[in-house]
């Protein structure tokens, strides 16, 4: 894992999202435990998205369906959160929606991210 | 080809057996020739026609007193008229009827239909039921003060029950409106209720997956609350694997669960045109 690269990810996310950037952090899977976070960024939210990540396997069990590359969570109010498992590590991006378009969101900064973080952790 | 009945009507019209009916009486002759079709409802026999696209205009005949027309432009519902009835009023009088018989006739000129029907037929025929049952239970909206005589008599759980399958045949309607828009590409939806934890209406969705997707809504709602400063919204979007996507919606008390093939229907597809004529249809209802 390159730390460097790493933040260099977080730098890719709020250049590309302008003022529609709220907060971001990184976690392990595993222990819940912060990698990278910016300012104003919500461990407690973070960490129970973890848990929900699970949760939603599970469930997708029942289908049976597998989760691919993200989940995109709307929240009350003017923001949303989008949520990428990368196996031992997950992102979480938190995104004033007013400011962000979803198709943005996901057609150019997902896949940008992707790739900066798969390059992060292969280094 | 604008304007013209584009199926073949022989299967449903019997025209060319009217001479061979025994009854020999000229004015029911001329009546079987003018209104050849029967054996279906109004409502079946429109749903027909809409599920074929047809473009036509529908004659119904009840009795001397009582016929009327429908206006089908492309399988909608345009205009109705009944006696001194006109639009959704007439279409609503004309769908109660029992026993019709029918006929269908061309529409020469599609741009002179004005159109005085705005709901969708699948509306028309859930709110004609619901009228129906009304009607044979005796509870027309002016009667709603005899609810304690009926509570007394141990009745209001029947209602209950009329007003829970009714609810559930609007819900169905809206699955098969978003079934219907989406095509192939819809794989499995399902609609539940959040409070009662049950399964209001499915497409494909095993009873399982509902019942975790409630659970999962429910543990984002409390998580949300108890470990955050902000609250779930109204819905989330998931990325699956295999061109999947799924989408929970919440509205009120229900949360709708669709999954779909996103190489046959796009996300914006979904969220900007389906999705919002969906919600329209739902609103409309007053469920």
């Amino acid at each position: 894992m390159n730390i460097q690269k790493l933040n260099a990810c977080m730098d890719i996310l709020k250049k590309d999202l302008g003022d529609g950037f709220v907060a971001s952090c990184i976690i392990t899977t595993e222990d819940g435990q912060v990698l990278v976070a910016t300012d104003h960024a919500n461990i407690a939210e973070a960490t129970l998205l973890n848990d929900a990540t699970a949760f939603i396997r599970n469930a997708l069990k029942t289908y049976p369906a597998e989760l691919g590359n993200y989940y995109y969570v709307d929240v009350a109010g003017s923001m949303a959160v989008l949520v990428i498992p990368f196996g031992d590590y997950q992102w979480t991006v938190t995104v004033n929606k007013t400011l962000v378009k979803l198709g943005l969101l996901l057609n150019v900064v997902l896949p940008a991210v992707i790739n900066a973080f798969e390059d992060a952790v292969v280094s | 080809m604008e304007g013209a009945v584009k199926k073949d009507f022989k299967l449903v019209a019997d025209n060319e057996h009217v001479d061979a009916v025994s009854r020999t009486e000229a004015g029911m002759k001329d009546e079987l020739q003018r209104w050849p079709l029967f054996g279906l409802s109004v409502g079946s026999f429109l749903q027909v026609i809409a599920m074929e696209q047809q473009t036509c205009i529908m004659e119904v005949y009840h009795d001397a007193d009582h016929w009327g027309h429908f206006h089908i432009i492309e399988g909608a519902l345009y205009d109705a008229i009944c006696g001194a009835l006109r639009g959704e009023d007439a279409a609503m009088e004309m769908i109660s009827w029992e026993n019709v018989r029918l006929n269908i006739k061309q529409i020469l000129a599609t741009s002179k239909v004005e159109r005085t029907i705005e709901k969708n037929l699948m509306l028309l025929l859930m709110e004609s039921t619901r009228r129906s049952d009304e009607v044979h239970h005796g509870r027309t909206n002016g009667d709603m003060e005899d609810n304690e005589e009926l509570e007394e008599l141990g009745e209001l759980d029947d209602m209950d029950v009329i007003a829970d399958d009714v609810e559930r045949a609007k819900l169905e309607a809206c699955l098969n409106i978003l079934g219907r828009d989406m095509g192939g590409a819809l794989s499995m939806a399902s609609i539940a209720s959040v409070q009662e934890g049950k399964m209001m209406a499915s497409f494909n969705t095993p009873h399982q997956t509902a019942e975790s997707f409630l659970r999962l809504t429910q543990y984002l709602k409390k998580a949300f609350t108890a470990h955050t400063s902000v609250h779930l919204g109204d819905h989330y979007i998931m990325d699956l694997k295999g061109q999947l996507t799924l989408v929970v919606l919440i509205f009120g008390e229900y949360q709708w669960c669709v999954v779909f093939d996103n190489s046959k229907c796009t996300l914006g597809l979904f969220r900007n045109i389906i999705m919002p004529k969906v919600v329209k249809t739902y609103n409309e209802m007053n469920i």
